[in-house]
């Protein structure tokens, strides 16, 4: 059976390819690869921030988004947020924000939440219209702002 | 249109014990339309999405949350609670055409030797 053969030598040989592919990612230098565009957010998003939190200063940190980063489908790309701020009754994690900078709607949905819910965790499924950062804003009951942000690539519009 | 929207359910995990942290997962069937495609004919699709979701937990609100079209078809959040007392967890998610829907699960407490100990 030599198409087998060389089927498995083919799928072997692709395997090495990616496991390379995604060691080199993890070098700051070949990064961009998976890292996508300038982190940096454009005017509109820039814009719908400010309306949304003011002059308020948005730091990165404790808060993490676990997402694909190629998602197979536009229409349903699964979001695991988490974060490490307290959870208690005077100091807790008010809500997350969701921004997607390529989306028609860029400000995508707000999660609020009371101190009661214990931990700040959540996981739900968005569509993107196409390639785009996804920016998560924890909003503390302190008013501070922590975010985190992740650039998926897709390939067809999944806002239908 | 479907028939099957405002269907839903509020998934609890199978054992809770009193004052853990558990897993809420709260699904509704909802085609979440964001207005911007066109059937087979060419005509706009209306936008038509839940646009507003609050939970209760034993009547008292703890969380709400503020959608748009972006969020995916048939809808689904997971997310914390702190389990305090013995009472239901209700989910009501609202869309932009005044459709009301409401799931709900009741939290009991598995009764175990860990916590006949307390």
């Amino acid at each position: 059976m030599p198409d087998s053969v060389s089927r498995r030598t083919f799928l072997k040989s692709s395997a090495l390819a990616l496991a390379a592919l995604a060691a080199s990612a993890g070098t700051a230098a070949a990064a961009p690869l998976l890292r996508g565009p300038d982190n940096e957010p454009d005017d509109e998003v820039k814009k719908v921030l400010r309306e949304k939190f003011g002059a308020r200063t948005i730091r990165e940190g404790h808060v993490t988004l676990d997402v694909p980063d190629v998602a197979p489908d536009s229409r349903e790309v699964p979001l695991l947020i988490e974060s490490d701020l307290p959870m208690t009754a005077d100091d807790y994690v008010k809500g997350f924000h969701i921004v997607v900078d390529h989306n028609p709607d860029i400000y995508l949905a707000g999660f609020n939440f009371t101190a009661a819910i214990g931990a700040a965790t959540l996981d739900t499924r968005i569509k993107m219209r196409r390639s785009s950062h996804i920016r998560i804003i924890a909003e503390t009951s302190k008013g501070e702002l922590w975010s985190a942000s992740r650039f998926v690539y897709t390939s067809l519009n999944g806002c239908v | 249109m479907r028939d099957d929207i405002g269907q839903g359910k509020i998934i609890l995990p199978a054992k809770i014990t009193r004052d853990s942290v558990i897993n809420i997962r709260a699904l509704l069937s909802h085609p979440m339309l964001t207005g911007m495609s066109r059937d087979q004919a060419g005509i706009p699709i209306p936008a038509y999405f839940v646009n507003e979701v609050e939970v209760t937990y034993g009547g008292e609100r703890v969380a709400h949350f503020e959608w748009t079209s972006g969020i995916s078809r048939d809808p689904f959040v997971g997310f914390s609670l702190r389990a305090t007392k013995e009472a239901p967890i209700a989910v009501t998610w609202r869309d932009n055409k005044g459709g009301v829907y409401t799931h709900s699960a009741d939290v009991k407490f598995t009764t175990t030797t860990a916590q006949a100990t307390r």
